[in-house]
Parts: structure tokens; C-alpha cells; sequence
């Protein structure tokens, strides 16, 4: 019998609530996670919180895996050599948060333009999308506002949370920097997104940035979770298990009685 | 890579990682290739598109591919179909497996081994109405062509890739393909996540070792995530008792009919019925292999049509699923065939019914139900059908019945090979005959009237409560297809067992002083004697562990250079024949 999860690595592991880039646009200033998300791990009444889909747009016509934050985040290694993914890139990560497993499928839709009708296939059921743009190239900023749009055709944009994210940090001086960062908290906001700025050749911002994402779609599926039972009334009489190996467990009891 | 920390995709994301791999390996170790199937007002069917390009299909194979990527006749099949196919891969073709491949199927169970000689094709096919079309329908298939027998897992696949193609197009494929290319290999024993078109499909390969019958992989996702993720539990079983459940009286007679590989025709209303049933019966006598040739579905165009429909021979050892009415005439002179009706209503409690008699099929309005003269060998196992029809009255689940009936044929199955293994296991010769210094000894001659005596006190009788004519049931069983290839393989088996531990005692004699004690020339012979041996032992995949082989060549080395130079040359060029 299988099934048993790979243990979650030491690094992947959040106690603490990651703060947000720039107060001025983000989903929410709040330094801990929310009280009601706190008790609900702390009693393991989490729901069926267990996986969670993040779609990554990238709002540019060509690219390359240097725009890839989310492979240096995984592999912790840079190379300059992959070539251009066609249509799209697939990462899966193991978080635990608060004491609860789970597991982030990251998606990575390319930019290229005949891969746009596609694009919007992928982000269903996300529930975060992150689009990009690079810092060095403004126009990339006003495309993001298209890309958004196809993202959320597919969802319900009231549940998705979303992130604007200005890559190639390191490739920008500081005073070109100050000007790009004013014109992007204006379209995060305007998005309702959270903004972030990273580099992937030097690492800033990277690790940063992907424990706030996985904090912040867990904090919400959390809440989402447990409004759901609340309106349903059965709360606790549903125990639903903290983590898989309960599950794993009451499924196949589950299994072997039906099978009598 | 263990950064990564999440058990198979690691290396799916790493084409660069593995310097071996070419573009299109990983994909060619899951697809053939992905075809789509489209109608044309003057060609009729057509291959309309080939993913990936470079794919090469004879023209024969792609003639197939398109009669059986469409429903054969008018039976409707209005909005979207699934089903499968099987079919003869052109002669001549270069088998186009990555030896690496070999090397996993050599862990797979011996039902999933890949087929050489054939292909799969799973089909999505979609016929909607659009008045802009001239034919005034939409008519299409997305098949994808494969070596692997994952009938489950590749039905959800392509279940994933084929809506988005119809409404999206082209560059699906192309994306899709990608995906499938930086799937990890199909290595049986572990599980996989996959993702394809923005939904991971979560799955694990089976291996020999298995138990047979246990569940592989609990599905864990929470209902909300199906959009996301899904589980399958199994990659190639059918549900057994949606399958049977038109003909379930007769599970017993069909075990018997499959097991014995007795000419076997499914005529039902549509392709997935037709390829569903044949494949539910050809998997009833797992984990015995069905040795003999089955299509799921068949069509009159088939390039096997006349070989297998021919009035002049007896009929072949074969199951197929046909469609097409004109079976029913072409076909009269089958011994046994199931006739299934269109799909009834689910909670309906089916009647007893009797097997029956062949002449009364003649019409093509003929009732639903198994004609055949047939007389089983075994009792009918009344608890079973009671067990199945107090589930359909009490609204039991499908996958619960299903888990009832598919335990049911594994213990039949296994009460039935049982004695056979066990008779089978003591014509190994004992482990001190073997030598370091003789060929391996040979296998004790199956004979049948001494693997019968075993079987009064140890038949399966010991662990089936069924009674009837075992004996009888065993004797024919010996002259069927499926016996030849069962026992062929445990031969196998048995001897590289043999030549494993011959090479295991050679690996602990201590070569070097054998030569100093024996003439130039016969060190020579040795030498290439072992050389062959070391090549065999690794073509074949032998049951000898990495070190033995290592520590072999390792005395070969040391051998060759106690000889004279120029010998020593000519060794080390020799590659062995």
C-alpha cells in the first residue's frame, strides 16, 4: 500500500505570517495570520484544505526561463541555458503551514502569443494567478492588464487572489526603478493586486515572495473552508482530517468495509 | 533533485538532467503519437493532424486508425464518445522503444507489459450538429496511440486534452505534447503526478511484486479540487461490473470461455460498450495474461476482417467487439457470442436468464444476452449472483459491486493457478546441481499426468468452495493459448533464474586460480565464454544483482591481463556475439 506523502522540507515549513512588499498595494496588511485561521489548525479543523492550484501568467510575447521565478524557488539553481517552454511549465511543492500539510501545484503559462488561446485552460480552479512583467520594458505593464482579463474569464475573480510582479530587478538602476514601481502600484491597484518586485538572477525577493502567496491562498481556502461548514451547521460533527496520512487512513477503512 | 522533495516529478522537470534523454523520449515512452481524426466529404475518414510531426505511421497503420477512431455504424453516438481500440502494428517496423523502457517492463506485471506487436488507440470522438458545416455535422476524434495497456489512465487523459482541442485547436496539442514530454517515465512502483492541461493526474504504475488485488492508491483529493487534481485508482481496470452487468448470470461461463480462450464476439450498440466489455473479460482471468489476440473494438474494414471472420477454418482464438449489424450475419457460425442491448436503467434488477441456443441468432433484432452451446465445467457459484443482485436492490454503489465481483475472479483465478505455480515451481532442479563449471541445469519436462496427481491434495479445492469438474477444466486449459504463454514465461523465468545463480557461483569462484592451472587457449575460452555470459546477462535483464556483474567483469579484467599482450588486444576489442 502507498500513498504516504513525502515529509515536508524543514524550508517549506511556516509558523509566522510573511509580511507584504509594498503596503500600498497588497491584499492585506494584517502582521498574523487571521485568529479565526490560527484556532481552526490549532483544533485541526482545516477541511479539505489540501491542495491549491496557483496559476502564473506571464504578461510578456517572449521570455525565458530566466523570467521563471518559481523554478529558481524549486530547484534553487539558475540556468541560463533552458529553452522557451512551449505552452507550459508544471511545479508541485510541499508547504506546511501552521501545522498543516499541503501541496502547491504552481502552473507557468508562457507568453507567447499563439499559446494565448490556451492560457485561460490552466488558470481554472486556481486560486491564486501571479502575472508578470519585466521592470525594464513598461510595455510589458500595460499588457498584464489584457492578460488579467483571459485569467479571469475561467474564474470566479471574486475567490482568486492575485499578484503583480515586476521581474529583472537586477537589470534596472534605482532611479529608473523609483519611476516603474509608482506606474506599477498604480495598475495593482487598480487590479486589486498584490505587488511584488523580485530579481531571479540574484534571488531578491523570490523565496519572499512564494511563502507569502502559499500563506495567503492558505489563509483564504482556510477561511473559505470554514464559512462553508459554518453555514452548513455541521462544523465539528464533520471532523475532516488535519492532514493526508487521517485521510489516508479513513478512506481505507472506508474502502475494505464496502468491499465486505 | 531532492530539493524538489516531491516523490516523481522532480525528474519531469528536468529535461536537461538526464543528458541521455532527447526531445520526444519521455514522450515516446507514454504515446506513440497523438492523432486527430477528422471526416472529409471525399476522402471519408482522414488522419488530419499528427502530434508530435516527426511521428511515422505506415500508411496501412493510419487506414486502421481511421476506421476504428469512428463509431462504425449509424448508432447515433450524438455528442461525445469514449472508447478504445486495438490494433496489428505494420510488419518490418523497427521497434522504436528506448531501452530504458524495456527496462521498466520488465517490472511491470505481465497484463501490463508493453504489446510488440500492437497498438492502442484511445479515442475521444465528437458528432454535434453544425449547420455550417456541409455535412451539417461536427465529426472528430482525438486518438492517442500508445504501446501501454492503461486503458483507465489514458481514458482520463485524453478526456482532459480532447474537449479543449475541439474548442481551442492546434497549439492544445502542441502544449499538450510538452507536458506529456516532461513526464517522468511510466517505472512501475511509483507513484506519479502528471499534469495535463492544467489538472494533475495523480497515479501509480503497478509492479510484478504487487499483491494482486490490492487497492494501489487511495484517492485522496477532496471533492472541491476536481478541477485541479484527480487520483486514479487504477490505470487500466474497467469497472468489471458495469461491464458484466447485461450479461451477469453468466460471469461464471464467460470466466471459463476467456480462461480457455474460446472464440469470443461482443456485439453491442457503440464503440465504448463493444471496447469496454472485451476488455472487462479479457481482464476477468487477472493477473493471468489473455494471451490470445483481442479487440476492443472491430470493424468490417479491419485488416484482420477475413482471417478472422473466414468460413473455411474454425474460428480463432480471439475476443473482438463489433458495432456493425453485418457481424451478426457474417458471424453465425461463432461458437460464443454476447449480445449486449442499449444501456439499461440503473437500479433495474435483471431477470434470470438462460445461456441461449446459437440457431436462435439469426436476426439483427436478436435479444440481448450470451448465445452459445457451451456447457462449463464448473458449478455456478450461486452466492455471488445473490451477493451482486442484493447490491443493485439495495442501491450499492457501483464501484462496490464492482470491487465485489473483480475479488470474486481474482479468487477463482487464483484457486485456479495456484496449483499450477505450485506444480510448475518444483520442476526447478535443486540449488546444488548447479556449477560454477557446467551449463546450467535443465528444467524437469511439464508433464501433465503427474501436475494432475498433485492436484487431489493439493487442488484448488483448498481454497474455492466451487465444485464441478475441475479436472476436466484443467485439461483443456492445458491445450489453450493462455497455459502456452503462462507457461512460457515461468520457463523463462525459471531459467534466467538459473543462469542468475550460475553466474552468482562463477562470481564466487576465485577465476585467476583456475587459469594459472589451465592451458592459454582454454583461458581464452573462458574469457569469451564469460564475456557472452556478461552481455547476455545484461540484455536479457537478468535476475543477478549490479555487484555480481561488476565483481564478474571485474575477474574477466584481471584474466585478461595475466595473458600475453597481443592477446590482450584482441580481448579487449572482442565485443561479445
Amino acid at each position: 500500500m502507498m500513498s504516504v506523502l513525502p515529509p515536508v522540507r524543514r524550508d517549506r515549513i511556516v509558523a509566522e505570517l510573511p509580511q507584504c512588499f509594498k503596503k500600498e498595494a497588497c491584499l492585506h496588511t494584517r502582521d498574523s495570520f487571521h485568529p479565526k485561521v490560527i484556532s481552526a489548525c490549532k483544533q485541526q479543523r482545516t477541511g479539505t484544505v489540501g491542495r491549491f492550484k496557483i496559476s502564473k501568467v506571464i504578461g510578456r510575447r517572449s521570455f525565458s526561463r530566466q523570467d521563471m521565478h518559481d523554478n529558481r524557488f524549486c530547484k534553487d539553481v539558475f540556468d541560463k541555458n533552458y529553452k522557451a517552454t512551449i505552452g507550459v511549465d508544471f511545479e508541485m511543492e510541499r508547504f506546511e503551514i501552521l501545522g498543516v500539510p499541503f501541496s502547491l501545484q504552481l502552473w507557468d503559462t508562457a507568453g507567447q502569443e499563439r499559446f494565448k488561446c490556451i492560457a485561460s485552460t490552466y488558470y481554472r480552479g486556481a486560486q491564486a494567478i501571479v502575472i508578470t512583467f519585466d521592470l525594464n520594458d513598461i510595455s510589458s505593464l500595460e499588457h498584464t492588464k489584457q492578460w488579467l482579463q483571459d485569467a479571469l474569464k475561467e474564474n470566479d475573480p471574486s475567490s482568486v487572489l492575485l499578484f503583480l510582479v515586476g521581474s529583472k530587478k537586477d537589470l534596472i538602476s534605482p532611479s529608473q526603478y523609483a519611476l516603474m514601481e509608482r506606474d506599477a502600484l498604480k495598475v495593482a491597484k487598480e487590479m486589486q493586486a498584490e505587488y511584488w518586485s523580485m530579481s531571479s538572477l540574484t534571488g531578491e525577493n523570490v523565496k519572499e515572495f512564494f511563502f507569502r502567496v502559499a500563506s495567503l491562498t492558505f489563509e483564504s481556502s482556510v477561511l473559505a473552508e470554514l464559512e462553508k461548514t459554518n453555514a452548513r451547521r455541521i462544523g465539528d460533527v464533520v471532523r475532516i482530517n488535519s492532514n493526508d496520512s487521517n485521510l489516508y487512513q479513513s478512506t481505507k477503512k472506508n474502502k475494505s468495509k464496502c468491499c465486505q | 533533485m531532492s530539493s524538489l522533495g516531491m516523490e516523481g516529478t522532480e525528474e519531469a522537470q528536468t529535461p536537461a538532467g538526464d543528458p541521455l534523454a532527447l526531445p520526444w523520449d519521455r514522450f515516446s515512452s507514454w504515446l506513440h503519437c497523438i492523432c486527430v481524426v477528422g471526416f472529409d466529404l471525399e476522402l471519408g475518414q482522414t488522419v488530419e493532424a499528427l502530434y508530435p510531426p516527426h511521428a511515422k505511421l505506415t500508411d496501412k497503420e493510419k487506414t486502421s486508425i481511421c476506421y476504428l477512431s469512428f463509431p462504425d455504424s449509424n448508432s447515433g453516438c450524438l455528442g461525445d464518445t469514449q472508447f478504445c481500440f486495438r490494433f496489428r502494428q505494420s510488419s518490418g517496423r523497427k521497434s522504436s522503444l528506448h531501452c530504458v523502457l524495456d527496462h521498466m517492463d520488465r517490472d511491470s506485471p505481465v497484463y501490463l507489459k508493453k504489446d510488440p506487436s500492437c497498438f492502442y488507440g484511445y479515442v475521444y470522438f465528437r458528432q454535434v450538429r453544425d449547420k455550417t458545416l456541409k455535412r451539417g455535422y461536427f465529426q472528430k476524434s482525438l486518438v492517442l496511440i500508445s504501446k501501454l495497456p492503461y486503458i483507465n489512465f489514458f481514458h482520463t487523459v485524453v478526456k482532459q486534452i480532447a474537449p479543449e482541442y475541439f474548442e481551442r485547436s492546434d497549439p492544445c496539442l502542441e502544449a499538450a505534447c510538452s507536458e506529456i514530454d516532461r513526464w517522468p517515465p511510466p517505472a512501475p512502483g511509483k507513484t506519479l503526478h502528471l499534469p495535463i492541461m492544467g489538472l494533475v493526474i495523480k497515479v501509480r504504475i503497478p509492479t510484478r511484486h504487487d499483491k494482486p488485488g490490492t487497492t494501489q492508491l487511495v484517492d485522496m483529493t477532496p471533492q472541491g479540487d476536481a478541477q485541479i487534481s484527480v487520483s486514479l485508482p487504477t490505470i487500466h481496470e474497467v469497472d468489471l461490473f458495469r461491464c458484466f452487468s447485461p450479461v451477469f448470470f453468466h460471469i461464471q461461463l464467460l470466466w471459463e470461455l476467456v480462461l480457455l480462450g474460446e472464440p469470443l464476439v461482443v456485439m453491442a450498440p457503440s464503440p465504448s460498450q463493444s471496447s469496454e466489455t472485451v476488455l472487462a473479460l479479457v481482464g476477468c482471468i487477472s493477473p493471468l495474461k489473455y494471451c490470445s489476440d483481442f479487440r476492443p473494438y472491430f470493424t468490417i474494414h479491419d485488416a484482420e476482417f477475413k482471417e478472422y471472420t473466414t468460413r473455411t477454418q474454425a474460428p480463432p482464438s480471439v475476443i473482438f467487439g463489433v458495432t456493425n449489424p453485418f457481424f451478426a450475419k457474417t458471424l453465425q457460425h461463432w461458437p460464443h457470442i454476447i449480445r449486449i442491448g442499449d444501456v439499461k436503467l440503473a437500479g433495474d434488477v435483471p431477470k434470470q436468464v438462460k445461456v441461449k441456443k446459437l440457431k436462435t441468432l439469426k436476426t439483427l433484432d436478436s435479444k440481448p444476452g450470451v448465445y452459445s452451446s457451451y456447457k462449463p465445467y464448473l458449478n455456478k457459484d450461486e452466492e455471488i449472483i445473490k451477493q451482486l443482485q442484493k447490491g443493485i436492490q439495495q442501491k450499492r454503489p457501483s464501484e462496490a459491486q464492482n470491487a465485489i465481483l473483480r475479488r470474486h475472479f481474482l479468487e477463482l483465478t487464483q484457486s485456479f493457478i495456484i496449483p499450477l505455480e505450485r506444480y510448475v515451481a518444483s520442476l526447478m532442479p535443486l540449488l546444488k546441481s548447479i556449477s560454477a563449471w557446467k551449463s546450467p541445469p535443465q528444467l524437469k519436462p511439464f508433464s501433465q499426468e503427474e501436475f494432475m496427481k498433485t492436484l487431489e491434495k493439493t487442488g484448488p479445492q483448498l481454497t474455492s468452495r466451487l465444485k464441478g469438474d475441475w479436472i476436466g477444466l484443467y485439461r483443456h486449459f492445458l491445450r489453450s493459448p493462455n497455459f502456452d504463454g503462462w507457461f512460457r514465461t515461468r520457463r523463462k523465468e525459471m531459467m534466467q533464474k538459473l543462469e542468475a545463480l550460475q553466474l552468482e557461483a562463477l562470481c564466487n569462484e576465485d577465476l585467476l586460480i583456475w587459469v594459472q592451472k589451465h592451458t592459454e587457449v582454454e583461458s581464452v575460452d573462458l574469457v569469451l565464454k564469460l564475456k557472452n555470459k556478461l552481455a547476455l546477462a545484461q540484455k536479457e535483464q537478468l535476475p543477478v544483482s549490479a555487484d555480481t556483474l561488476q565483481k564478474l567483469q571485474g575477474q574477466v579484467d584481471t584474466i585478461i591481463q595475466e595473458l600475453p599482450d597481443d592477446l590482450q588486444d584482441i580481448l579487449l576489442k572482442t565485443t561479445s556475439s
